[in-house]
């Protein structure tokens, strides 16, 4: 079976430096980006099976590279998993409106972030 | 009075019998044709006599009567009544009697009703200028207040009412109030009628209004008037303008949001690479360095960030220790210049220096200045590209009583429009968040220290692609306070 391919976007260098080494622990690629508009250039182009996303970011914010991605016919059903430091960021509406598979607070637990990638991976598989 | 009566009638019987016996003598004289000198003449003289004396004392009496009569009217009249004597006329005493015991009867009654009238007249003149004090205070205040009756039609406003909804009280009182709200603040007549059909006691909403172009939040509660029967009389409603609290709520919660994003970021990191160490997911030593090094740098980074919030909330609340003494900044700079030296050279810019200035001595705390120091020259070295340089330069103005610190870099510079706010709390230039991390708080770490602690002043004049100079005034220290220079 081929690698599953994870995008992990921050601006927080320590952070994807930390995701990246606990998903390729765990036999996933990843691929990174520092800010949303890059996000989105790095998704249309290597089309991840999963994007992890900061929510506060320079250039474009997570909101935004979400709502660009769900325009896109090449990122449009990428499933999503938002990381926020700021609690009620986003509401109910708008994370079932953009398809955030998963939104998780800062400080966050990197098992557990596998632990809801394997679950949206698993939910696409099946669906 | 009886008495009165009795002559009364014997006058009118000898009138009329005078008058009678008169008559016969002359119907007598008329037949038998008797002269003056028969005793027929005699009698009639008599009775004519007797008839004018009669007639005569009639008319007295008649006009003594209709005098008494006018006397008891007029005093009757009088605003006082006063008593009738008996004596005034014995014809009209039962009369008299019975006035003056009606008289009696009433004055008493008259007397309370005069008290009552007085106390009346007295609350009246108390209730007016209660009234008057009432209106004063309604007038006077900042709040706009606003009184309709039962058929929404303006009793009263006051100048802060009449500004809110542009009427102009004196001519539009008892118009109905929807004539005078215009349309874009309607929502507060639905509100008033709404809780005058509700007839609740107190109801109270925030209602947002556009005045003078700006966007206003008002607290309006309105209560209404209850009559006797309980059925709603009139409604009093008052407006307070909460514009000022809500942005200051507004602000509070942004720096609530800001703060525990800050202080989230450094811990995400440093929970998540500890729980990575825990699981044993560092394949090698290096690895495993690199995450210790990790965590304690962001748990560096955590405690400035405390620090500088609390320093911030500290110097706002007037809490902070201020130690001021006399010190030199060129001493100040050269102390702080050693330690920005490092980071520096790592990114190969030039720090330019000038000759030291004597006579730059300022009345400050000596940690606080060294602190804006410091800001100001790891800022300018954080945003200058690699190869750029950094100058700092000291301007002392004798006459005017101040020293100027500038930082000059050669740096990305800052937008225009995004000047004006480098120096608030939590602000990065969004332009430039790719090239450093930050916490947003140096800066106005800075300008608090600097304005408030010190009645300085910072200024910031950039360039985008140039650079920018940012730097602070202090006054000079004057001769009593330069005793010892630290």
């Amino acid at each position: 079976m081929a690698e599953k391919k994870i995008l992990v976007v921050d601006d927080e260098i320590h952070i994807v430096h930390v995701v990246a080494i606990k998903l390729r622990n765990n036999g996933y690629e990843v691929i990174s980006a520092d800010n949303g508009a890059e996000a989105f250039e790095v998704a249309c182009k290597a089309k991840p099976d999963v994007i992890v996303t900061d929510f506060q970011m320079p250039v474009l914010t997570g909101l935004e590279l979400v709502e660009k991605l769900r325009q896109c016919e090449l990122t449009k059903d990428i499933p999503v998993i938002m990381l926020t430091a700021r609690n009620f960021a986003i509401s109910q509406e708008q994370q079932k409106d953009l398809q955030i598979a998963q939104c998780l607070s800062k400080p966050f637990s990197p098992r557990e972030l596998l632990g809801h990638i394997e679950d949206v991976l698993h939910d696409r598989a099946v669906n | 009075m009886k008495l009165g009566r009795n002559t009364y009638t014997m006058v009118i019987a000898i009138v009329a019998g005078s008058l009678l016996v008169a008559g016969l003598v002359q119907l007598q004289d008329s037949g038998v044709g008797v002269g003056w000198g028969s005793w027929y003449g005699v009698l009639c003289i008599i009775a004519y006599f007797v008839g004018a004396v009669g007639v005569i004392w009639l008319c007295w009496f008649w006009l003594k009567l209709a005098r008494a009569i006018t006397s008891m009217a007029q005093s009757l009249k009088a605003e006082k009544p006063a008593f009738i004597s008996p004596k005034a006329n014995p014809l009209i005493n039962e009369l008299s009697e019975a006035v003056n015991s009606r008289i009696e009867s009433y004055s008493g009654f008259l007397e309370q009703l005069r008290g009552q009238v007085k106390d009346l007249q007295i609350q009246v003149q108390l209730s007016r200028r209660q009234k008057g004090n009432i209106e004063a205070i309604i007038y006077s205040l900042h709040d706009a207040v606003i009184v309709v009756d039962e058929f929404d039609r303006l009793l009263m406003a006051n100048e802060a009412a009449g500004k809110l909804f542009n009427f102009d009280f004196a001519n539009s009182q008892y118009k109905p109030i929807d004539s005078l709200v215009v349309p874009d603040k309607r929502e507060f007549v639905n509100f008033l009628r709404q809780s005058r059909q509700s007839k609740v006691e107190a109801t109270r909403r925030e209602i947002e209004f556009l005045q003078d172009e700006r966007s206003k939040v008002y607290d309006c509660v309105i209560s209404c008037v209850n009559d006797n029967k309980q059925q709603v009389c009139g409604v009093v409603a008052v407006l307070h303008d909460i514009t000022k609290e809500k942005e200051i709520q507004r602000m509070k919660n942004d720096f609530v949001s800001h703060v525990s994003h800050e202080l989230k970021t450094p811990l995400a990191s440093i929970m998540a690479y500890s729980e990575m160490l825990n699981d044993g997911e560092a394949d090698d030593e290096e690895t495993r360095k690199q995450m210790y090094s990790v965590i304690q740098n962001q748990a560096k980074r955590l405690s400035r960030l405390i620090d500088d919030i609390l320093n911030i909330s500290r110097i706002e609340s007037g809490l902070i220790k201020i130690e001021k003494k006399p010190v030199s900044l060129t001493m100040l700079i050269e102390e702080q210049l050693q330690m920005i030296k490092n980071y520096a050279e790592e990114k190969d810019i030039e720090i330019i220096t000038q000759t030291p200035i004597i006579h730059d001595v300022v009345y400050a705390d000596k940690d606080m200045i060294s602190q804006v120091i410091v800001n100001l020259l790891s800022n300018a070295v954080k945003y200058t590209p690699r190869g750029g340089s950094v100058r700092i330069d000291i301007v002392v103005d004798e006459t005017a009583g101040v020293a100027q610190v500038t930082v000059t870099d050669t740096g990305v510079g800052i937008p225009k429009d995004e000047i004006e706010h480098v120096f608030d709390k939590f602000y990065r230039v969004s332009a430039n968040n790719n090239q450093a991390k930050g916490t947003g708080l140096g800066l106005n770490l800075v300008k608090q220290i600097i304005e408030k602690v010190h009645n300085g002043r910072v200024f910031v004049i950039s360039e985008p692609g140039v650079g920018s100079t940012f730097g602070f005034e202090l006054p000079l220290a004057v001769s009593s306070e330069v005793k010892t220079v630290h």
